[in-house]
């Protein structure tokens, strides 16, 4: 027996019951060693419960938490060897950067044995790697949103921690900036090599962050795998219908259901292979021009009840009118089949007699 | 005629107007302040300049000849030192305790409605009835206290503080100091304990999560997290209890009356025995304005270092 390869953070079986509420309701799970490993999922799914669970500032109801192979089941947050980032940052107010960022090492001195000039020196060059060494005089209220969050992220690296614990840190920063301090992220944790767990419920950072995503909902896992695969091959209907944006085309039929992405459903001068796509009359209700897209509103002839969208690229010369019939195309292998009553993707079924 | 609006009445009301609203809200403070503080405290300057006493009304100015006359009674310079003394003792040991307290009663544990509510009745008692209560327990014979200590070998024949049965709590010097100065850090501490725990309360959970992941411990989090975070509402607390202990009279009024001799007697209670019980209005105004500029000063003092201690 006995696992050669031990992944970094093993949960087994965590549950979180606060009364009756069943905030995490069993999950299994692994984190290696150097990942970046997003945890995907509405909010009020359990993901930051989970994250707290890993970190040693909540109690699982049942379950262990696994950190380098030891059981950190009932240790408190400063033996598991975790940092973290608060979506606030919580950066202490009354202290400069340098303080904000040395805290952490000074209040852990004593184990690690760190004096003075090693604690200096620590923090320098922490600062330094994050570009906020100008900064460290500063109080917090006097920097902006991005160097905040720089201050925050050195503080939680100062003291190499095993697994740095990210929740939802890019949520307080302006749209421009996010881009940029997701990439500067990932580039940060690619080259430092740490291993990062970071909770959202954007999927566009959970998409371009992640390794792997687990995605969360009710408590429990519903799927994990890299960004692609979740993407392209949803375990379930709420993975299908929670990542991408507009969301997957649902349509029932009697015991299950089937979907297929707005931006695979075109218009059939535009399939590259129609012989092995299934065409639909499609209604053109509305159109809205996004630029880059255009967002079309509709439905399938015989569905009039379920609105249909399809998203076009503008760069082809298509033209869509509202108010007209168009022949629309899917490919085969992007429609999805579900079971109405779990949820669960099952094998492709006929749709002969249900369109 | 309807409106392109559709508003069948485009006027606008005095309510309407903010600037009217404003006043309207103000007015009950505004009124409260200008007859109840305003009023006395005028009222008071003017008496300080005259001669008036409750047998002759007649207000005629005498110049600082009042603060002069208090300013050389050796037993003003003794109850303003009084005073002093007693405001910074108690402060310093309501501080302290509020501050424990406070500590404690944010912490969850059972029973924590109850303890609160508890802890609370000193400060919700009105004074003249704790007092009272007061006087039964320093009781010359009657004390509990002095049973207590009699029963467990303290007093009595062969206890330390014997032979004596009784420990005189309000009549020996030193003891009724100590006796007054404890009433009042009991009866004080609750509100600036209430107070520091609104302050502890404020602080976000998620500072104390990081600092708890950061690896800091109970004493660290404590002194360096918290106990700096709610530095500007400790020292609003302070300033509110030193005010109110400044110029309170009815503890010393209803345990002592200033005794033995002038060991307890402090300021309030001096200008009330001299303004009012003595008859001369004009002196106990005098020197109850002397605390005026003191406690000005000190309010200012304390008011900038609640303002430069925010940091948010």
């Amino acid at each position: 027996m006995g696992a050669i390869f031990m992944s970094l953070v093993e949960l087994r079986g965590i549950k979180k019951y606060f009364d009756k509420v069943r905030a995490v309701d069993g999950v299994d799970l692994e984190i290696d060693e150097g990942e970046f490993l997003v945890i995907l999922g509405p909010s009020g799914c359990g993901k930051t419960t989970l994250m707290r669970m890993i970190a040693g500032l909540e109690n699982p109801t049942a379950g262990q938490v696994f950190i380098g192979g030891a059981d950190v089941t009932a240790l408190p947050p400063r033996k598991r060897g975790v940092s973290m980032v608060f979506q606030s940052y919580a950066l202490y107010p009354h202290m400069n950067v340098f303080n904000n960022i040395a805290f952490p090492l000074k209040a852990q001195r004593r184990e690690k044995k760190f004096d003075r000039r090693a604690i200096r020196g620590k923090v320098v060059d922490t600062a330094r790697l994050l570009e906020i060494d100008m900064l460290l005089d500063r109080r917090p209220r006097q920097l902006s949103g991005g160097q905040r969050q720089r201050v925050a992220i050195a503080r939680a690296m100062v003291t190499q921690p095993a697994v740095i614990l990210l929740d939802e840190p890019l949520s307080n920063l302006d749209a421009k900036l996010r881009a940029n301090a997701r990439d500067e992220l990932k580039e940060f944790q690619r080259s430092s090599n740490i291993t990062a767990v970071f909770v959202t419920h954007d999927q566009i950072e959970a998409m371009g962050l992640g390794d792997r995503i687990v995605v969360m909902s009710d408590g429990k896992i519903q799927q994990v795998g890299t960004p692609q695969l979740i993407y392209d091959d949803p375990a379930n209907e709420f993975v299908a219908t929670f990542l991408g944006s507009p969301s997957m085309n649902i349509l029932r039929a009697d015991a299950w259901s089937f979907g297929f992405r707005p931006e695979n459903f075109l218009p059939k001068t535009l399939a590259d292979n129609p012989e092995n796509s299934r065409i639909f009359d499609y209604y053109v209700k509305r159109v809205e021009y996004l630029g880059s897209d255009r967002l079309v509103y509709g439905y399938i002839r015989g569905r009039d009840s379920e609105l249909t969208l399809a998203k076009v690229p503008s760069n082809v010369r298509v033209s869509l009118d509202v108010d007209s019939d168009y022949e629309f195309a899917v490919h085969n292998s992007d429609i999805k089949f579900f079971d109405r009553v779990s949820g669960q993707r099952i094998e492709h079924q006929d749709l002969g007699g249900v369109v | 005629m309807a409106s392109v609006t559709g508003l069948s009445n485009p006027r606008a009301y005095l309510l309407d107007n903010r600037r009217f609203v404003g006043i309207m809200f103000l007015l009950p403070a505004l009124v409260y302040i200008l007859l109840l503080v305003g009023f006395p405290f005028l009222l008071a300057i003017a008496f300080g300049f005259s001669d008036v006493t409750v047998g002759n009304t007649d207000l005629s100015f005498v110049g600082f000849r009042n603060y002069e006359a208090v300013w050389e009674n050796n037993i003003f310079r003794q109850v303003f030192g009084n005073t002093v003394m007693f405001t910074l003792v108690s402060q310093f040991f309501i501080l302290i305790f509020a501050n424990i307290l406070a500590i404690i009663f944010t912490q969850e544990f059972t029973g924590k409605w109850f303890a609160r509510f508890i802890f609370i009745l000193p400060w919700a008692t009105p004074v003249s009835l704790a007092a009272i209560g007061w006087l039964y327990m320093f009781d010359t014979k009657l004390s509990p206290v002095d049973y207590l200590l009699l029963q467990t070998g303290f007093l009595g024949p062969d206890g330390v503080w014997g032979p004596g049965r009784n420990l005189l709590w309000l009549a020996r010097p030193a003891l009724s100091q100590v006796s007054v100065i404890f009433v009042q850090v009991w009866r004080m501490t609750p509100l600036a304990t209430v107070i520091l725990m609104a302050g502890l309360s404020s602080i976000p959970t998620d500072i104390l999560d990081q600092a708890e992941v950061d690896g800091s411990r109970f004493m660290r989090t404590l002194l360096q997290i918290k106990l700096p975070l709610i530095l500007p509402i400790m020292v609003i607390a302070l300033l509110f209890s030193m005010i109110t202990m400044f110029g309170d009279m009815t503890v010393v009024y209803l345990l002592t009356r200033g005794g033995p001799i002038d060991y307890t007697r402090i300021l309030g209670l001096y200008s009330f025995q001299i303004g009012i019980e003595g008859g001369n209005l004009a002196q106990g105004a005098a020197m109850a304005l002397f605390a005026f500029p003191l406690l000005l000063a000190l309010a200012i003092v304390m008011l900038r270092v609640a303002s430069r201690a925010e940091v948010r």
